[in-house]
């Protein structure tokens, strides 16, 4: 955990910019640690291992926001930025139309550590690779004519710490550690890949090595691996037609993020995203009545929650963690929220804002965006419960427009349903609709035994470009009326 | 460090001590590092003003065939040391990959133009926000709101390894960008130039402003194929989709659309796509993440496929010729096209516009995420500025469709080239601005819009 030096560093800087005018100042330090390993077609790939180290410092002067940040760890370059930030902000008030507000919060003195089982950076560095080498070839035994299989993990360790000039001390030290594995096949004019846990990227989560040993890789491998060459013989997915679609866990939490996590955002619904992320069609004079989705959906926000990739104790405004709601029994309830925008709505935040890493501005992130389970049992009993329809399993495609409302999807895999049953494979599934229309449209949400927490570690936003980790719990749901099949 | 670069001795001095102390049989070390700034605004004031500095040095460390990288952005001599160290042991601990084929050596350099401005570097924080002024009461004068970013970078690139590779490139960018956004209708306009002293922010406000004007209150218009006209922000998409599909590793893996079809069309006779890494208006580097020369390369000629860019590893493994396209070391995207240009065409834009009996305008695609690689399908928004055309003029404003749409299968249908290229840059990666495009409008005869949104 970070500690005196950096803390000394950061009160320098905080005196230096309250001296240069300064009526608010914060400053982060933040070392980050990550190690990276991938294993493809039978050989590491990869392996990459950084640890970057800097300070920014945020600042309001003249009624306006300013930031710089640098990697050089004297009091000298502390006086350097701090003044920079000053002048940064003292330039942003050439165009002011009003003076920035911050919501209040208490300002404390306060420690959290990611509580985990296995500490992934005290391990072998062997132990940790040769569970991709164990999945890899249990990948490639399974279908030889594979292309190309990749086992892959991340580890990750972020100390930081947060001192503002209104007196709050907050160090924080995050783990996070992902793993996957990926099969992709090529024949006959297709190209098909299935991967596990999750989609593209990584499933992640803010914990130990326990989380990549949870997934057991090399048992599901053959399977993946199967599924992935039958893809190219399997029956394209039915075009132009409306139906039933049963979403699997890890479709879902895309879903989550892209059409709920994204549109309550409160800087996007305030226009401060317009011309990059966009905006919202979740818009403040909606709040607390607009339906958002059927009596089945309730999306929560919930920073506690053990695992998720938006869990932590204070976010970078140094606001604590919260539980609270985005969707409440269909109805639009709740955003995410920093300091400046719930002044904006004469509220509080609910502590959502977060920067990568030391060099980048704090902006809100999704935390941990989750729909909550349902009654309707497990997955199977969803499936033996609808008579005519398509369950889609694992990404593979995800558009979605600039106020959140037109979304395509595409996914990995499907499969027909009839009767209550699973029926044929089906390849490049993809379905669209409009965000409200699609909730309205869930009549089922399976129960806490079909509940996961997923991660998503590569959330793109901001200019200059962040990349955010944000978690996303889901159980499979199913939608009614759904319109099927774009790609013929 | 001064306020604006390292400068070149001290990124070699930086270099030299990091492979001195390895201890592996080769060695690579490259630095990257970046003075930047970026002011943003939204709702016609600036929220967001930031200044960074960043320096981030990545040693390779190779043993035999084992591989390990560390990077660190601790530039003391200390800091060098431990990330030396550090992948040094990580290699010893790695496993053999018998498809690694070494460090490419040093195959010298020729010389290509520079990117560099030295005025671009000096640019203040005040600097950016006049600019940003202008842009914002120009929007206001015309009723409109404004939102966008006007930013200034220097960057430098160092790259040694112990074969006897150096290279060394400083560069700088500024850029403009402005959405103009109305009640009920927003446009977006954007320019770049190694030069904040020629950064045309009045032809950024010009642009958005007068089509935001137009954009106001969009009809419904039914999806379906459509004759469009691309501006060249939509161009710069399909231009970055095929240009990611042309290359070795796209090919090993099965995933590109040219495999198996260099030399024959692929595309409509009008397209011709080159990579030139000497084009003294595209950001020009003579090499690639690996410090190797980067050969100009026409990939499309006259709509048939000629060439795929390769790294030294891809190279290696499928015994081609390294062209000096390489990324940093990375699983997925080894190399890249980094210097795209589709050549021009003879017609005006607004000549394009006056050939379209009955078509679309689109300013610029949204989100836009592969559906089928291997068959270029991509799906995405148009956004800012979408326009019925009727009878070679542009008629009304219409709301925004999805699209879902073979992107070579499109350019098959090229009716007509703008004459006018627009520098363009890519998104930033791996802590760099590594890519930049120039591209033209396009008049292409059939684009296939497969739904519509709310505005």
């Amino acid at each position: 955990m970070l500690g005196s030096v950096e803390r000394d560093l950061a009160h320098r800087a905080l005196d230096t910019a309250r001296s240069r005018g300064a009526s608010y100042a914060d400053v982060r330090f933040v070392r980050r640690s990550v190690e990276d390993a991938l294993v493809k077609n039978g050989h590491l790939d990869n392996v990459d291992r950084s640890e970057i180290f800097g300070f920014s410092v945020r600042t309001i002067a003249d009624g306006a926001w300013g930031f710089a940040a640098s990697p050089i760890l004297t009091a000298a370059e502390a006086d350097r930025v701090a003044a920079l930030a000053v002048e940064v902000a003292r330039a942003s008030a050439l165009t002011k139309l009003h003076d920035a507000q911050l919501a209040p919060v208490k300002p404390v003195t306060a420690t959290y550590t990611t509580p985990i089982e296995i500490d992934p950076w005290a391990m072998r560095f062997e132990d940790r690779v040769q569970l991709l080498v164990d999945a890899d070839a249990a990948m490639r035994h399974a279908q030889p004519s594979l292309r190309t299989t990749r086992a892959s993990y991340e580890i990750w360790r972020e100390e930081k710490l947060f001192v503002s000039s209104e007196g709050a001390d907050i160090a924080q030290t995050l783990y996070e550690t992902g793993a996957s594995i990926a099969a992709e096949s090529v024949g006959d004019g297709e190209q098909q890949i299935r991967t596990y846990p999750g989609s593209g990227g990584r499933s992640q989560n803010t914990a130990g090595w326990e989380y990549a040993l949870k997934w057991d890789l090399a048992k599901h491998a053959p399977r993946i691996a199967d599924e992935a060459v039958a893809l190219l013989t399997a029956k394209q997915c039915p075009q132009d037609i409306s139906t039933s679609v049963i979403l699997s866990s890890n479709q879902l939490m895309l879903q989550c993020h892209e059409s709920c996590g994204h549109p309550i955002e409160l800087d996007r619904a305030l226009g401060t995203e317009a011309a990059f992320a966009g905006t919202s069609f979740l818009t403040p004079d909606r709040l607390g009545s607009f339906r958002y989705g059927s009596q089945h959906v309730n999306i929560a926000i919930d920073s506690t929650r053990k695992g998720g990739l938006g869990t932590f104790g204070f976010d970078d405004e140094g606001v604590p963690a919260s539980e609270g709601w985005a969707v409440k029994d269909g109805i639009f309830v709740g955003y995410l929220m920093s300091r400046e925008t719930a002044a904006a709505l004469g509220t509080v935040s609910n502590g959502t804002v977060r920067a990568d890493g030391w060099s980048r501005l704090p902006l809100i992130r999704m935390t941990n965006v989750s729909v909550m389970p349902g009654t309707a049992g497990s997955l199977e009993d969803l499936i033996a419960d609808t008579d005519d329809g398509i369950y889609m399993d694992t990404n593979r495609s995800w558009s979605i427009d600039d106020k959140r409302l037109n979304f395509q999807f595409g996914t990995q895999i499907g499969w027909e349903i009839k009767n209550g049953k699973r029926g044929a494979m089906l390849r490049n599934p993809t379905y669209t609709g409009i965000t409200p229309e699609f909730w309205g449209s869930c009549d089922a949400v399976c129960s806490e035994s079909e509940w996961v927490m997923w991660g998503t570690p590569n959330c793109g936003k901001g200019q200059p470009g962040q990349v955010g980790h944000t978690g996303h719990g889901a159980a499979p749901a199913r939608f009614r009326d759904v319109h099927v099949g774009v790609v013929k | 460090m001064t306020d604006a670069l390292f400068g070149e001795r001290e990124l070699r001095a930086i270099c030299d001590k990091a492979l001195k102390d390895c201890d592996g049989d080769q060695a690579e070390a490259v630095v990257v590092a970046r003075n930047a700034a970026l002011t943003r605004f939204a709702n016609a004031a600036i929220h967001q003003n930031v200044v960074s500095r960043e320096a981030e040095l990545r040693v390779r460390v190779v043993r035999g065939t084992r591989v390990a990288m560390v990077t660190t952005d601790r530039l003391d001599d200390e800091g060098i040391r431990r990330a030396a160290t550090d992948a040094s042991e990580l290699a010893k601990l790695t496993p053999e990959n018998p498809t690694f084929g070494g460090l490419p050596g040093d195959r010298g350099l020729r010389p290509a133009p520079s990117a560099y401005v030295e005025r671009t570097s000096w640019t203040t924080p005040l600097d950016r926000a006049r600019a940003v002024k202008q842009l914002c009461d120009a929007a206001r004068a015309a009723s409109l709101s404004a939102a966008g970013y006007v930013s200034t970078s220097t960057q430098e690139l160092a790259i040694a390894n112990s074969l006897g590779v150096w290279a060394y490139a400083p560069a700088t960018t500024s850029d403009a960008e402005l959405a103009a956004l109305g009640d009920a209708g927003s446009a977006f306009a954007q320019r770049v130039s190694p030069d904040f002293g020629t950064l045309d922010i009045a032809g950024v406000a010009a642009e958005a402003v007068g089509k935001a004007k137009a954009a106001q209150k969009p009809r419904d218009l039914a999806p379906g194929a459509r004759e469009v006209i691309l501006e060249p922000y939509a161009v710069r998409d399909i231009v970055t989709f095929l240009g990611s599909q042309l290359t070795g590793n796209a090919v090993e893996e099965g995933r590109s659309f040219v495999i198996g079809k260099l030399g024959q069309k692929i595309t409509g006779d009008a397209i011709t796509l080159v990579d030139d890494p000497f084009d003294p208006k595209c950001m020009p580097r003579a090499f690639d993440l690996e410090g190797q020369p980067s050969e100009r390369l026409t990939l499309i000629e006259r709509g048939v496929a000629k060439a795929v860019v390769y790294d030294s590893g891809t190279a290696y493994r499928t015994r081609e010729k390294n062209t000096g396209h390489a990324l940093p070391p990375n699983p997925f995207t080894p190399a890249s096209p980094m210097h795209l240009r589709l050549e021009p065409g003879t017609k005006t834009r607004e000549q394009l516009i006056r050939d379209t009996k009955k078509g679309v305008l689109v300013t610029r695609f949204w989100y836009t995420r592969w559906v089928h690689q291997l068959r270029t399908i991509v799906t995405g928004m148009t956004r800012d500025g979408t326009f019925a055309i009727v009878d070679g003029e542009i008629a009304y404003p219409v709301k925004n469709f999805r699209f879902t749409q073979s992107y070579h299968e499109a350019l098959g249908g090229t009716i007509g080239v703008g004459s006018d290229l627009a520098l363009l840059l890519a998104g930033e990666q791996f802590g760099l601005q590594v890519s930049a495009f120039r591209v033209p409008a396009l008049h292409l005869a059939s684009f296939n819009f497969t739904g519509a949104t709310q505005y």
